[in-house]
């Protein structure tokens, strides 16, 4: 019996596409934003209220992930710019891969920025580095304030957490400070902001956190790799 | 649930490794996992042993290296381990820190069967 060496990593196929990507971003000064949550946090419905806003100032594209189906992109086809649609077939997540061409050809057709919903799921998309600059996480108000401390690596990834459905707070035990306190503890310092898609409030601060980055994109156009968590 | 994804990455790592070895035959792959990896290792021993059924891995064992999750300090240069999932600096509070372990997801060493144990194997 005799070892030999091997040190490969596992997620290195995945994770030298998603380098190709930060390129390819870089080169067409194209921002990319993955959004991310569990199912039902309100993905769809937070971009129905922003991409309308988004637009007004740039040329906007959208990646929509879902397992099966179209429903969502027809609801985000009404805000005007181009939507692109990726069904995965069985897998839980969007990889670098999947993702790569359909930002090409946004990168083709003129967008400035390119939001990308991933697959609604709180564990694998945190796994997959699509080359994005910043990954921003929904937390909805019921799903409970526990969820950081059971899902740490989604929380460690993200860049921007938003709570959401902020206007259900007072029709459940869900602590907006156990909350915050639970996604400090998982990553210090990152920034967090409160939403409701149905009164529209906070709104206008994830556009204006998204303006914030999207001009930072413009000076230093490449992006560092999903970092936080690595 | 992406271990079957990354069993076929480990199958495919493996015997590009094995590549100019055509006649090795695998016992055991070495595989670090990361307490912050986000892989179940049950779930990956599972993929593993459907997916390589096939191929010349079958039969192989997986020995999981489990890393504990630990942060380098950006303030003392200390490195603590992080407990209740509070990543702070353990030694001084400080909340610039990095990840220093708890990460890794990849194969490290094969260990091969020498071609003489598959001899006498087979007496």
């Amino acid at each position: 019996m005799h070892e030999i060496d091997v040190k490969a990593g596992l997620l290195a196929p995945n994770d030298a596409v998603a380098r190709e990507n930060r390129h390819l971003l870089a080169e067409h000064g194209l921002y990319a934003v993955n959004l991310m949550s569990a199912p039902g946090s309100g993905k769809t419905s937070l971009l129905e209220r922003v991409l309308p806003l988004l637009a007004e100032r740039h040329r906007v594209g959208v990646i929509e992930g879902d397992i099966v189906g179209s429903a969502d992109k027809e609801r985000l086809d009404r805000f005007g710019g181009p939507v692109h649609q990726i069904n995965t077939g069985a897998a839980c997540h969007l990889d670098a891969r999947m993702v790569h061409h359909v930002l090409h050809h946004l990168a083709e057709d003129g967008c400035e920025v390119a939001v990308i919903e991933n697959v609604g799921n709180l564990v694998c998309p945190a796994e997959f580095d699509l080359g994005e600059d910043d990954a921003v996480m929904l937390l909805s108000v019921t799903e409970g304030h526990d969820k950081p401390k059971k899902y740490p690596l989604m929380f460690r990834r993200a860049d921007l957490v938003i709570v959401n459905k902020v206007d259900l707070l007072a029709h459940t035990d869900f602590s907006f400070q156990a909350a915050v306190a639970a996604v400090r503890d998982v990553h210090p310092g990152v920034a967090i902001l409160s939403t409701s898609c149905r009164t529209g409030e906070g709104i206008e601060e994830v556009v204006a956190w998204l303006e914030r980055r999207i001009e930072f994109k413009r000076a230093a156009p490449l992006a560092a790799p999903a970092g936080h968590a690595r | 649930m992406h271990e079957a994804g990354i069993a076929l990455n480990l199958i495919e790592a493996v015997q590009q490794r094995l590549a100019s070895d055509p006649g090795a035959r695998v016992a055991a792959i070495h595989v670090r996992v990361g307490e912050l990896a986000g892989v179940s290792t049950d779930a990956l021993d599972f993929a593993f042993e459907c997916l390589s059924a096939s191929t010349p891995l079958a039969g192989a064992r997986l020995v999981f290296d489990l890393v504990p999750l630990t942060l380098l300090c950006g303030a003392c240069g200390k490195t603590s381990p992080v407990e209740d999932l509070v990543f702070r600096c353990g030694a001084c509070g400080s909340e610039r820190t990095r990840i220093a372990s708890g990460r890794e997801l990849e194969v490290r060493t094969l260990e091969l069967v020498e071609e003489t144990e598959v001899a006498h194997a087979r007496d």
